[in-house]
């Protein structure tokens, strides 16, 4: 989609510009033969963009490369979730090096691609008995007419939010991630008996919780700071029994490392706009079909 | 149902078929179906704000059209290694295969002493014949219609009778430009409406919907085998440690790196928008998996200079 044909957006365009009407005898013309050679030769760029984002790219003066992924598994050696309490420090490493190894495929295909940055990851993650699974895809962007752009970030926000962040005078920087998996200890026969048949806290399931909460925001933050990042936002939370057993309590954190680029931020001032369309009253037709029946 | 006349056959190997490859000039529609879509009387399939934004585009609906092929399929029968690229002559076209092996010399009859990953061809083969003869068909009644292209295209597969069976499904609203020339073939593709009309007043034409599938075959070796079961020759004593799973993820990626690369040789250097990936997996036992990745699109095309919007204004809305 790079060429000559292409301009960045003008300096000073009106924000209200709109586009002229659609031309569908031009648009249907290049589906006919003579049209059908003038497609551009060589390798297609694909994207997981809505059209909506291409064209906010666009305005910006970015446009999608390629589709890329990430994908990692690692293992969990046997006996990891067995005789014993507390955190799993060999499950939560497994976290971190498949979402490190995922990211830097990433990036490897990104930079391939001729990409400065992804937007819009999509993150898949399963924790099994036996390995953790990171799976990334997103879009490949870079700026109109930039051929050797370098590798710059990788983020889960979609192209809107990006549009949004860089226009705040922030940039992301990569992908910030955490993740804990605590054992709580079984409660003793004598606290069991004693708690049965009560409303009541189970402290050792609420501070197990707590325990991944901790470490995971942790090391959440401090991949950030590795990054160095300022910031994290878009931040999501995964938390709750793991599904091997009710006692394990996994808490998995995510979000986009963010920095500013000069130094101060740029407030977004948006317009505040009222709708002149009015709701219309609706009434239900099913009530007048009921009428009289009860 | 014959193939039309001018249509590749899919029946032989051709697994890359797209609306640029065909042109129809007769074909296999059911008379009935001839008739119907002949006739005078319009439906459409768009919502109603589809509908008007459709329309005010300057397409008009033509009738509902769809495709239909219901197919066997014989994954896991003879020709199971026929075309695997390890003992086929695949490798030597550029299919995908790698191999592993086992690093601990002969341990015992049942360790596993080397491992593969394959692409396998007859599973791509098999679903982009089926799509491929659905989306035919719905052309077909599209151009039957008197149609330019086909809009808010939806697509899905289901398995018949246990699983061996497979019914691909293709559906859409033609739509008709009055007074324009008619393109080589149909248009067509996911968007309607709003959409489809922001699509155009940004300079792109619609060129056709494109899928492809990939998928790759692991089978583990012993590292593999130990690493998924989480130790070491089944002993409870001896575990893997927290490392990479390498043959899987290659597994993984190839699978990704396949349905790009399929997408990809039907864009013929058009742009592909929209696009959706579904991954599944089958573990058929530690340490074996088939990988697949449907992924598919938009394929679109420049028609006017590249006319950037401008820089959206923020906007709270108040009530």
């Amino acid at each position: 989609m790079t060429g000559p044909e292409h301009r960045l957006p003008a300096e000073g365009m009106p924000a209200d510009h709109t586009p002229g009407p659609v031309d569908l005898a031009a648009a249907l013309a290049v589906l006919t033969d003579g049209g059908a050679t003038a497609a551009a030769s060589g390798r297609g760029t694909t994207s997981d963009l809505s059209i909506d984002e291409v064209l906010l790219l666009h305005s910006i003066g970015w446009e999608p490369v390629d589709l890329v992924f990430g994908v990692s598994w690692w293992s969990i050696p046997w006996g990891a979730w067995q005789w014993q309490t507390g955190e799993i420090a060999d499950a939560s490493a497994a976290f971190a090096g498949a979402v490190r190894e995922a990211s830097d495929l990433m990036r490897e295909e990104c930079a391939r691609a001729g990409g400065s940055g992804v937007v819009g990851v999509d993150i898949g993650l399963r924790v099994a008995s036996h390995h953790v699974d990171v799976t990334l895809t997103g879009t490949a962007v870079r700026r109109i007419g930039d051929s050797k752009p370098g590798f710059d970030f990788i983020s889960d926000l979609s192209a809107r939010d990006f549009a949004l962040l860089t226009r705040a005078g922030w940039w992301p920087v990569g992908l910030a991630a955490g993740a804990s998996f605590v054992i709580a200890p079984r409660r003793t026969a004598k606290q069991w008996a004693s708690q049965q048949g009560q409303n009541m806290e189970l402290p050792n399931l609420t501070n197990a919780l707590y325990l991944a909460r901790e470490n995971a925001m942790e090391a959440m933050q401090r991949s950030g700071l590795d990054m160095a990042a300022e910031g994290i936002v878009n931040v999501k939370l995964r938390e709750g029994p793991l599904g091997h057993s009710a006692r394990i309590m996994q808490f998995v954190a995510f979000g986009t490392g963010v920095r500013l680029q000069e130094g101060t931020h740029r407030p977004v001032r948006p317009d505040m706009v009222v709708s002149l369309d009015e709701r219309v009253r609706e009434f239900d037709v099913r009530k007048l079909r009921n009428t009289g029946r009860r | 149902m014959e193939h039309p006349v001018g249509a590749p056959d899919p029946g032989e190997g051709d697994s890359q078929l797209t609306a640029a490859d065909w042109t129809p000039t007769e074909g296999d529609l059911p008379e009935a179906a001839g008739r119907r879509l002949s006739d005078t009387a319009w439906s459409s399939g768009l919502s109603v704000p589809d509908f008007a934004a459709t329309i005010a585009v300057g397409l008009e609906p033509a009738s509902v059209v769809q495709g239909y092929a219901v197919l066997q399929w014989s994954w896991y029968a003879g020709a199971r290694y026929r075309s695997t690229p390890l003992w086929g002559s695949g490798r030597s076209s550029g299919q995908y295969a790698e191999q592993w092996q086992c690093p601990h010399g002969f341990v015992g009859a049942e360790h596993r002493t080397w491992g593969y990953n394959a692409e396998v061809p007859w599973v791509q083969d098999s679903w982009a014949q089926g799509w491929g003869l659905a989306y035919k068909r719905m052309v077909e009644e599209a151009v039957a219609a008197g149609a330019h292209g086909v809009v808010g295209v939806v697509d899905d597969m289901q398995y018949l009778a246990g699983g061996y069976t497979a019914e691909f499904r293709i559906s859409g609203t033609a739509v008709r430009v009055p007074g324009v020339r008619f393109p080589r073939q149909p248009f067509t593709t996911y968007l309607a409406g709003q959409r489809l009309a922001k699509l155009l007043e940004a300079g792109y034409a619609p060129v056709s919907v494109v899928a492809g599938l990939s998928a790759v075959q692991m089978f583990g070796y012993c590292i593999t085998q130990y690493q998924l079961s989480g130790t070491v020759a089944g002993s409870t004593w001896a575990s893997t440690g927290v490392e990479s799973v390498h043959q899987v993820n290659r597994a993984q990626r190839a699978a990704r790196h396949l349905a790009r690369q399929r997408i990809s040789e039907q864009l013929a250097g058009d742009a592909l928008h929209g696009a959706v990936l579904d991954q599944f997996e089958h573990e058929a036992g530690e340490g074996d998996m088939t990988v697949q990745c449907l992924l598919k699109g938009n394929r679109v095309r420049r028609f006017k200079p590249f006319d950037p919007v401008g820089v959206p204004e923020p906007v709270v809305r108040l009530g």
